[in-house]
C-alpha cells in the first residue's frame, strides 16, 4: 500500500493534502468550540471551558487524519498518468468545496435560516417532500462541486494556483497544529489528575 | 500431642493454606443469609434524580404519576415536608452522602467535590462492616462516588450500565474527565440535536451509525432514548436488572446507593406512557415570571406533562424492584429508602432546576422508607432534611452515629424537633472555599419558609439581595410574599440565617 501511494504522491504533496484535509475541519472546530467557551465557563469554571476547547482540538486532529486517509485513497482513483502535484491539487480542491457545503448546511441552523412558506407549502403539496428537498439539494451541491473541479481539470493554470493556495492555507494549517498539541497536552493533564 | 510434623502432614497443612486465606471472603459470600439473620439489616438507598415531591401523586399532585409507589407506601413511613440540600445534583448528592449541607461539604459548583475531610466522612465510612456498592447514571454524582472510593467495597461503572452507545468509549476513554469530554464529544458528533457541531464530516457518518445501532429500542421510546447529558443513551430496565442480580450476589449486611437518572430532563418516557397525560385538563396553576429567571421559558405545561409522563417510567421500574426484592425474601431484611437529590420545576418562566431560586417543587423531594416487616403506613409532616437520611440509617442498624453529621434522627424513630431551623443552599458561581457572596438560601421553620437571595446583580434594585416569607402551610404553591406584612418573623428568621451563614463563612475568612 505505502509503495501504491509513493507511486502517486510525493512526500511533499501528502504533506500538503493534510494540511488543506485539516485546514477547513480546524477551522470549523475552533469557530464553533469558541463560542461554547463561554457558555460552559459560565457554568462550571474557565479550565472546564478550556477543556471542551481542548477535545474540540483533539477531536479535530482525529478527524482532519480519517478525512485525509479518506481522501488519499480516493486519489487512487485518478488517472495514473495525472502528475503528484496535479492530484493533490485536484484533491484540495475537492475537499475545500465539500467542506464549505459542510459548514454552509449548519451555518443555515445557526442562523435559522429556512425555506420561504411558499416552498414548504410546494413541498407539502407535492406528496413526496424529502425526495424533492434531498434532490434538490443534490443538485445544488453535486453541481457546485463537479463544475470547479471539471474546470480544474481543463485549465492548465488551474494546478500552480490550487498549489499557491494550499501553500498559504499550510502556514495556517501549522498554526492549527500547535492548537492540536496545546490541546493533546490539556487533556493529558486533565485525565491524569 | 508433640508429635513433629512429617513432610507429608505439611504438604497436607500447606494445601490447606488458600482456603485459610480465602476463608473470611468466603464466609461473607457463602452464608449471607446466616450472617444476615439476627445482625444488621441491609440498606438500599435508592435516588430517582430530579424526582420532584410537587409531581407525585402520593403527595397530593393531580396526576396519578405514581400509582406503584402509592401503592407500596402502604408499608412505608412516608414523609411529606422533606427538603434537598440543594437544587442541582452536585450540593444535593453530597448533603445525602455526607450528612451535611452544602455550605459544610462545599460542594457547591457544578461537578465539583467534597472537601477533603469528607473524603472519609460520609455514608459509605459510616458502615465500615458492611459491603458498600453504588451506582449511579450521574456523572456528577459519580464525581463523589470516585471520592468516596477508599470507603466502598464496589463502585460499579457508570458506563457499564448504559446502552453500548460509541458515546460509552468517551467515557471509558476519558474516565478522570468524562463530563467535559463528554460535552465537547456532544458538541464535535451530535449534529442532529442542534444542527451544528464541531466536526464537518464525521459527525453525520456517526449519528447515521448510532442511530442503526440504537434502532430496535427507538420503537419504545417515541420521544427517544433516555440519554445522560445528551449522550449516553440508558434504559432503567437494564440498570434496574443489573442491580437486582446483583444484589443477590453480594455479601450481607450490605449497603447499596442505587442513582438513577430518570426522571432528569430530557423527559423521554417508555412508549407504554407515552402521552399518558396528553389533554387530561389538568393545568397547574398560573404563576407570576420570576425576576432571577436567566430568560422565560415557554411551554411549561407540555414540558410539566412530559416530565410527568417520565415519572411514570420511574414508578414502574421502582415498583419493578420492590416485588423482586420483596419475592427474594431480601425486603424481610432491608431498610429500602426512597428519594431524590433535588427537585424539577415548570412554573414562573423557569423549567429544569439549575435556576437561582428555591420554590417548593425544586427543593421538595421524595422520602419514603420502607422498614422491614412493616405492614402499615405512617405519615410524618415534620420537616426533614437530606442531611437527616446519614444519622438516621445508622441509627436504624444499630451503626455508631457519626458525629460530624448536621442531621436528626426522625420521627417516628424520635421525638421531632420543633425548633429545628432546616436549611437548603446553592451557591453555583461562588467560589468553592470562600465565603458565601452570592448565593440562594431558605430557612424552614415551622410554619414559614424564608428565602434570601444574595449577590446577585440584577437584583438592583435592592444592592443584588432579596428577601421572600412565604406560609407555605396555608400557602403551598408560595404565591403570597409575606414579607412586607409580617415583618417581625421575616426579620427574626433573616438574622438567624445571616448568623448562621457568619458561621459557616468564619473559616474561609
Amino acid at each position: 500500500m505505502a509503495a501504491f501511494l509513493a507511486q502517486r504522491y510525493s512526500r511533499q504533496g501528502l504533506r500538503s493534502l493534510f494540511l488543506t484535509c485539516a485546514f477547513p475541519l480546524h477551522f470549523w472546530a475552533l469557530l464553533m468550540a469558541f463560542r461554547d467557551i463561554s457558555w460552559v465557563a459560565e457554568r462550571t469554571n474557565l479550565w472546564d471551558g478550556i477543556g471542551v476547547l481542548a477535545y474540540g482540538v483533539v477531536f479535530a486532529l482525529v478527524e482532519s487524519i480519517v478525512i485525509f486517509l479518506v481522501v488519499a485513497t480516493l486519489g487512487l482513483f485518478t488517472p495514473v498518468q495525472w502528475h503528484s502535484d496535479r492530484r493533490v491539487a485536484f484533491l484540495g480542491l475537492l475537499i475545500l468545496l465539500t467542506s464549505l457545503w459542510g459548514m454552509i448546511s449548519q451555518l443555515l441552523f445557526i442562523w435559522n435560516v429556512f425555506l420561504p412558506a411558499p416552498a414548504v407549502q410546494f413541498l407539502r403539496s407535492s406528496g413526496h417532500p424529502f425526495r424533492i428537498l434531498y434532490g434538490s439539494c443534490l443538485a445544488v451541491v453535486s453541481s457546485t462541486i463537479l463544475l470547479p473541479v471539471y474546470l480544474f481539470t481543463r485549465s492548465k493554470k488551474s494546478v500552480p494556483w490550487m498549489q499557491d493556495l494550499m501553500e498559504r492555507l499550510s502556514l495556517l494549517t501549522v498554526f492549527y497544529l500547535f492548537f492540536d498539541f496545546l490541546g493533546l497536552l490539556i487533556v493529558i493533564i486533565r485525565n491524569v489528575n | 500431642m508433640n508429635k513433629r510434623l512429617n513432610r507429608r502432614d505439611v504438604l497436607k497443612l500447606a494445601g490447606l493454606l488458600p482456603i485459610g486465606l480465602a476463608a473470611p471472603r468466603l464466609l461473607r459470600m457463602l452464608n449471607t443469609p446466616f450472617l444476615a439473620q439476627g445482625l444488621s439489616k441491609n440498606v438500599i438507598v435508592i435516588l430517582f434524580d430530579a424526582f420532584s415531591a410537587y409531581d407525585i401523586s402520593l403527595y397530593g399532585y393531580a396526576r396519578q404519576t405514581t400509582p406503584n409507589i402509592d401503592r407500596l407506601a402502604n408499608r412505608a413511613i412516608v414523609y411529606h415536608n422533606h427538603f434537598a440540600g440543594g437544587n442541582f445534583t452536585t450540593p444535593g448528592t453530597a448533603s445525602l452522602l455526607t450528612g451535611v449541607l452544602p455550605w459544610t461539604h462545599r460542594a457547591l459548583n457544578l461537578n465539583s467535590q467534597v472537601a477533603e475531610p469528607y473524603i472519609e466522612k460520609n455514608i459509605f465510612s459510616a458502615f465500615p462492616d458492611y459491603y458498600r456498592i453504588a451506582y449511579t447514571h450521574n456523572g456528577f454524582a459519580n464525581t463523589f462516588l470516585r471520592q468516596f472510593r477508599g470507603h466502598l467495597d464496589e463502585l460499579i461503572p457508570r458506563e457499564s450500565l448504559y446502552l453500548q452507545s460509541y458515546d460509552s468509549l468517551i467515557s471509558s476513554l476519558f474516565n478522570n474527565d468524562d463530563d467535559i469530554a463528554s460535552i465537547s464529544w456532544i458538541r464535535a458528533m451530535k449534529v442532529n440535536e442542534e444542527g451544528s457541531a464541531y466536526s464537518l464530516f464525521l459527525s453525520h457518518l456517526y449519528e447515521s451509525l448510532e442511530e442503526r445501532k440504537l434502532e430496535n429500542l427507538k420503537p419504545r421510546f417515541p420521544r427517544g432514548l433516555p440519554t445522560v447529558s445528551l449522550v449516553n443513551p440508558y434504559v432503567l430496565e437494564t440498570a434496574i436488572d443489573a442491580i437486582k442480580r446483583r444484589l443477590t450476589q453480594i455479601p450481607q449486611p450490605f449497603l447499596g446507593y442505587f442513582h438513577f437518572m430518570p426522571p432528569h430532563h430530557p423527559y423521554r418516557t417508555s412508549h407504554e406512557f407515552f402521552n399518558a397525560f396528553k389533554g387530561d385538563g389538568v393545568r397547574p396553576l398560573e404563576k407570576p415570571v420570576e425576576s432571577l429567571a436567566r430568560r422565560v421559558v415557554k411551554g411549561l405545561p407540555e414540558q410539566r406533562t412530559e416530565y410527568d409522563e417520565f415519572i411514570l417510567y420511574c414508578d414502574r421500574e421502582f415498583g419493578r424492584l420492590y416485588n423482586y426484592l420483596e419475592s427474594s425474601g431480601l425486603l424481610e431484611n432491608t431498610w429500602l429508602v426512597l428519594t431524590s437529590d433535588h427537585g424539577e420545576m415548570f412554573e414562573r418562566g423557569i423549567s429544569g432546576h439549575g435556576s437561582k431560586v428555591l420554590y417548593q417543587p425544586v427543593v421538595r423531594i421524595p422520602l419514603l422508607i420502607f422498614e422491614p416487616g412493616r405492614q402499615n403506613r405512617q405519615d410524618v409532616y415534620d420537616d426533614t432534611s437530606a442531611v437527616d437520611v446519614l444519622p438516621m440509617l445508622t441509627h436504624l442498624t444499630g451503626q455508631k452515629a457519626p458525629h460530624w453529621t448536621e442531621g436528626n434522627i426522625l420521627p417516628p424513630f424520635a421525638e421531632p424537633d420543633l425548633n429545628r431551623n432546616l436549611y437548603t443552599v446553592q451557591a453555583i458561581d461562588n467560589p468553592q472555599y470562600a465565603p458565601l457572596t452570592q448565593a440562594s438560601t431558605v430557612l424552614v421553620k415551622e410554619n414559614y419558609k424564608l428565602h434570601y437571595y444574595f449577590g446577585y446583580p440584577e437584583l438592583s434594585n435592592s444592592d443584588g439581595e432579596e428577601v421572600r416569607l412565604f406560609d407555605t402551610k396555608a400557602d403551598p404553591e408560595e404565591l403570597v410574599d409575606l414579607s412586607s406584612s409580617r415583618k417581625g418573623i421575616a426579620s427574626e428568621l433573616l438574622n438567624t440565617l445571616k448568623n448562621k451563614l457568619t458561621e459557616v463563612n468564619k473559616p474561609y475568612l
